[in-house]
């Protein structure tokens, strides 16, 4: 490759960093403007508090039956001893890690979620799954739990059992599932993003069950 | 496409990017005035591989063989401080870049997630969107390689020795960690220091 051709590339990346700083720089500003109580929040953009989610329309796809949770190291912030304690109940189950960023900026539409629909039977269930040694202290799992706002159950997957049973052949941090009463898969995301139809899909199982 | 740029790009400056970009880096560096053949290499077994894996249709070979990829790919990008081998800096970096496309956990935000749902589906476009993720995220290292192709030839040669040290040195180290499956340990310290 010539020199010239390095050099647009040089150019392409520097301007590609204007792009982004231009992109965080508005989402910034975004935030710092007051939004109308009515407005809805786009679909990919976590609201940051319950705002009387409406259910889907359509009956949510089927997945197929979820696993079980086995070989877990312990609970946190709750008193279960195992996933079946919460048989019969819409369940949101997230495979997580306390230093995962993406998995960080899923935890605001969790909580308005959790905050809406847990008085109505709603189970919110966060595998922690650690991908480094240093995220595996429960202590440590225990304080980001507080620094983040994590309020509900905990499972620790420590030796990721769970994690990979749970996503065979493909595996990646976040990934959300819903469950409906029966233990079927009702909603599947890998990574951020895809609140509306989440948050949609939980109003739907609590309104009309499976 | 834009979207996926971007997140790509804003994704290289998070510790999950780190084992792709550390070894990237490295390969260009000890690749000295190579760098524009260890870099192609490299950009095209990581994405490669990174799909493979994403996509559910393989890639996954075990820590020892990645060792032994790592380990190759540091003669090869040695041996042109003898002799200036177009080829040999390609596939040292080609080499690289699988080890890492294996090794890697990518930050997965919005539309990558969105790409990775689709990804066992799709053909081609799946591949050509994963490359335009990669493009974002690897835009770092090849910024690097803009760079080292600015440096006066001069320059370059003066920097020759130092440069294959630490390029060479930390790609032999993580060839050595991955070999003695210390791969997480290393990784998982530079992400706690980086959010800490």
């Amino acid at each position: 490759m010539k020199r010239g051709q390095w050099i647009a590339i040089f150019v392409i990346v520097v301007a590609a960093v204007g792009l982004v700083a231009t992109n965080l720089g508005a989402g910034d500003d975004a935030e710092v403007v007051a939004q109308p109580a009515a407005e809805q929040p786009a679909a990919d953009q976590p609201p940051t508090k319950a705002a009387g989610t409406a259910p889907r329309s359509e009956t949510p796809p089927f997945f197929g039956q979820a696993g079980d949770l086995v070989e877990l190291d312990g609970w946190l912030q709750s008193d279960a001893t195992a996933f079946s304690d919460f048989d019969g109940t819409v369940r949101v189950v997230q495979f997580w890690t306390l230093s995962c960023i993406n998995c960080k900026r899923t935890i605001p539409n969790l909580s308005a979620l959790y905050a809406e629909f847990e008085p109505q039977g709603l189970e919110m269930i966060g595998v922690h799954s650690p991908e480094f040694d240093f995220e595996k202290d429960p202590v440590t799992i225990q304080q980001a739990a507080i620094d983040l706002n994590v309020t509900w159950p905990i499972a620790l997957d420590t030796e990721k059992k769970n994690f990979r049973s749970w996503q065979e052949g493909r595996r990646f941090w976040p990934r959300t599932f819903v469950l409906d009463q029966n233990g079927e898969i009702r909603f599947d995301r890998i990574g951020e993003g895809a609140y509306e139809d989440l948050n949609a899909t939980v109003a739907y199982l609590i309104q009309n069950g499976p | 496409m834009i979207p996926l740029l971007l997140e790509g790009f804003e994704s290289a400056f998070l510790p999950c990017s780190l084992i792709l970009l550390i070894p990237g880096a490295a390969a260009a560096i000890a690749a000295r005035q190579e760098s524009n053949s260890a870099l192609s290499g490299f950009v095209a077994g990581s994405l490669v591989f990174a799909w493979l894996r994403f996509s559910g249709r393989g890639g996954d070979l075990p820590l020892g063989l990645v060792a032994l990829l790592l380990a190759v790919s540091v003669v090869l990008l040695v041996i042109p401080l003898v002799r200036r081998l177009n080829l040999v800096s390609g596939a040292g970096g080609l080499l690289t870049g699988i080890a890492t496309g294996v090794l890697w956990e990518p930050c997965v935000s919005t539309e990558f997630g969105a790409l990775l749902a689709e990804l066992p589906d799709r053909g081609a476009s799946g591949f050509g969107l994963t490359a335009v993720y990669m493009a974002g995220v690897l835009a770092p290292v090849l910024l690097l390689g803009a760079v080292l192709h600015l440096i006066p030839s001069p320059a370059l040669i003066l920097a020759r020795p130092v440069m294959l040290f630490a390029g060479a040195g930390v790609l032999a180290m993580l060839a050595v960690a991955t070999a003695a499956g210390l791969t997480d340990n290393i990784i998982g310290q530079l992400v706690e220091w980086s959010i800490t």
